[in-house]
């Protein structure tokens, strides 16, 4: 679990990643540093240190370049700050509302052959396209 | 239906036939083996996968999937896997260790090889013929096809025999439909997907529900993983498994016939398993370690190696790839993840393009709004953050797909799995190590077949297109480590299988391909270990067994 000193510096880097533009709200506006960071730290303990990391390097400054300065002096620790902040993001669903996109949820198979077996027609009357069995 | 059977009895002291490898290939050979009244038994260093531990139907699934799901082992790091060396190696290898072995993980694209690819050195002067045909595997194809509840579409001309399948092919969807336009504006070759994954329900097994999660486990159980389609039979008909054994050592007799397995379990405890006759399926890396690993007086270079072709020509199918973005919004998260489509319009030789061999191509949908993003560092920040971040994901997001390149790679006898001098894995047993470079040939194949599929996505009308020409962890083929031939001196085992310099030792994995193809390999891994156990079957009065 971050503490508050870290989660204050962990907000301010993720608005830099995560702004409030295009329709869609910021990472903080989203709650990622107060609630959905904690899940995604939970999903990913292997990424703990280079995000701890990130935090640490990132704690000084003015944001924008301190998100800079963690991306040029330590790429693994911008990776896990990038990976484990965009999958916080998505882990809100009313992000997942906004973006449309449903998550993984059940969409049975279905058969629609009907739609293509015409445009198929012409592949077949191409004919075939093998090299047959040298015997 | 769950996936995990713990039938446990008591192991005999000698089996008719012990088999290293609970996936693919070793899954059919323990199915056919105890229904036909062998003592069998099968060793398998991983264990079940519950399919409730799958994390495709759960909101953290992008997340998880790059570590714990990841398929390259040096990532995932799991318990039940064991490192490999690749600092001298142009690709990764994938794989899973666990009953059902890859084919947990797989994405179930169902390809039968072409003729031409069982004589490359009779058509194209590269490479080696196998020492069948393409007729002689085509029965056994059609038994998999049916055993592993196959979807797909009859008629594709581009098969001789334009082989039907035991399900309807599953839904192409609008990736599909947007892709299959772009092919019919250029006159090039499409067919919908076959996929081992279950359109309806067949058997066990419920229909696909198209979470697209192909890759990191069925959620649904409606893939055709082996743990679900050939280990309960297997169990119910008699066989033992061992899970949690990691074999060390392949012993001999003093004949030099194979005589069973010096395994650990996960309590670190020594056991040796005596067989009469020894199976190995444990992939075209795991295979070779085990063979080199087997010195002994009999065997001083390894295992059935008198030949020093063990974990040589070791082929893993580079792969290119090119992902088209659309104004439409084309619900591209939704699966099979699995092919949708397929195209062969390129897979025969053409000399005029500069290259030998060719490549099948596959349609695939691109996944969730968190993707690929990884490996940001070094990149500007405002590349992939910023406002960039929210006109990114609306602009792929459901709206991108990708033609993939399955590129066939040829044999070369540099580029091996060897022992390495110093990793090892967490029994202290050495580790495999990869030397392996992509080839002229290839690299000109990819870079080709990749400037094509630029102009599929150009053809449907994608908006941008971004290629990549040798995805590094795309080595989901591990193949031709113990080629199989005519000739003791050009081959380790014959036809069925048999090492040539041990003949109760049946190789079945992808070791023993004599050239990769360009195709997704499990439904020949599969046939053809069903063609040599089925010979090892109705042969076994005269089959030489170690104990004789």
């Amino acid at each position: 679990m971050l503490t508050d000193e870290q989660r204050a510096v962990y907000s301010r880097l993720a608005d830099v990643l995560i702004p409030s533009a295009e329709g869609m709200p910021s990472a903080s506006e989203a709650d990622v540093p107060t609630k959905w960071i904690n899940d995604a730290l939970g999903y990913r303990p292997d990424l703990v240190p280079a995000f701890l990391q990130a935090l640490e390097i990132g704690a000084d400054g003015e944001a924008e370049a301190a998100v800079v300065r963690i991306n040029s002096t330590d790429s693994v620790a911008f990776d896990a700050l990038g990976v484990l902040t965009s999958g916080s993001y998505f882990l809100n669903p009313a992000v997942k509302e906004l973006i449309g996109y449903p998550g993984q949820v059940p969409s049975p198979a279905y058969d629609d052959t009907a739609t293509y077996i015409d445009m198929l027609a012409a592949v077949v009357e191409r004919g075939p396209i093998f090299r047959p069995t040298v015997t | 239906m769950s996936n995990t059977h713990l039938i446990q009895r008591p192991l005999p002291e000698v089996v008719d036939v012990l088999v290293i490898g609970a996936g693919a290939s070793g899954s059919v050979a323990v199915s056919e083996l105890a229904q036909n009244g062998f003592s069998v038994a099968c060793l398998e260093q991983g264990d079940w996968t519950p399919a409730t531990e799958f994390a495709g139907d759960k909101p953290e699934w992008e997340l998880v999937k790059q570590k714990k799901w990841h398929p390259n082992p040096n990532v995932r790091q799991g318990p039940s896997d064991y490192p490999i060396n690749t600092d001298e190696s142009d690709v990764n290898p994938l794989l899973y260790n666990g009953v059902g072995g890859s084919t947990i993980l797989y994405a179930a694209h169902w390809c039968r090889m072409m003729p031409s690819d069982f004589q490359t050195r009779t058509l194209d002067d590269v490479g080696d013929d196998w020492p069948f045909t393409y007729e002689d595997l085509q029965p056994f194809y059609e038994e998999m096809e049916r055993t592993m509840g196959v979807s797909g579409l009859g008629g594709d001309p581009a098969y001789p025999d334009e082989p039907s399948f035991p399900l309807p092919p599953l839904p192409l969807g609008k990736v599909g439909l947007k892709a299959a336009a772009g092919m019919d504006k250029l006159g090039w070759h499409w067919w919908p997907g076959a996929n081992s994954i279950a359109s309806k329900e067949i058997g066990h097994r419920p229909a696909c529900l198209r979470y697209g999660a192909c890759l990191t486990g069925c959620p649904a159980g409606a893939k055709a993983s082996t743990d679900l389609t050939h280990w309960p039979d297997a169990l119910e008909a008699g066989a033992h498994l061992v899970t949690g054994a990691r074999v060390r050592e392949i012993t001999v007799d003093d004949k030099g016939l194979a005589s069973g397995a010096v395994y650990i379990d996960r309590d670190g405890v020594e056991h040796t398993q005596k067989a009469r006759i020894v199976v190995l399926a444990a992939n075209g890396v795991g295979t070779p370690r085990l063979m080199l690993l087997s010195k002994s007086e009999q065997h001083p270079n390894g295992l059935a190696n008198s030949t020093d072709l063990v974990g040589r020509r070791l082929m893993m199918h580079p792969y290119g790839a090119a992902v088209g973005t659309y104004e439409d919004e084309l619900e591209s998260w939704l699966g099979p993840a699995g092919q949708i489509l397929h195209s062969m319009e390129f897979y025969e030789t053409d000399k005029s393009r500069g290259f030998v061999r060719g490549a099948k191509w596959n349609l695939m949908p691109s996944g969730g709004p968190l993707g690929m993003r990884s490996g940001y560092g070094g990149r500007p920040v405002d590349e992939s953050f910023g406002v960039n971040f929210h006109k990114n994901v609306k602009r792929v997001l459901g709206r991108s797909f990708e033609w993939g390149v399955i590129a066939e790679d040829l044999p070369d006898e540099s580029n091996r799995v060897i022992l390495d001098p110093e990793l090892t894995d967490s029994d202290g047993i050495p580790a495999p190590k990869l030397l392996y470079k992509s080839s002229e040939n290839t690299e000109k194949l990819i870079k080709w077949h990749v400037a094509r599929a630029v102009e599929a996505h150009e053809a449907a009308g994608a908006t941008s297109i971004e290629t990549t020409e040798l995805m590094r962890d795309c080595g989901w083929h591990l193949l031709g480590t113990a080629k199989m031939g005519n000739d003791p001196k050009t081959s380790v085992v014959n036809q069925w299988g048999a090492a040539h310099d041990c003949p109760n030792l049946i190789i079945i994995d992808g070791s023993v391909f004599a050239t990769s193809s360009g195709m997704n390999p499990t439904a020949t891994i599969m046939a053809n270990a069903l063609r040599s156990i089925r010979h090892l079957v109705e042969n076994r009065a005269t089959q030489p067994m170690s104990g004789e």
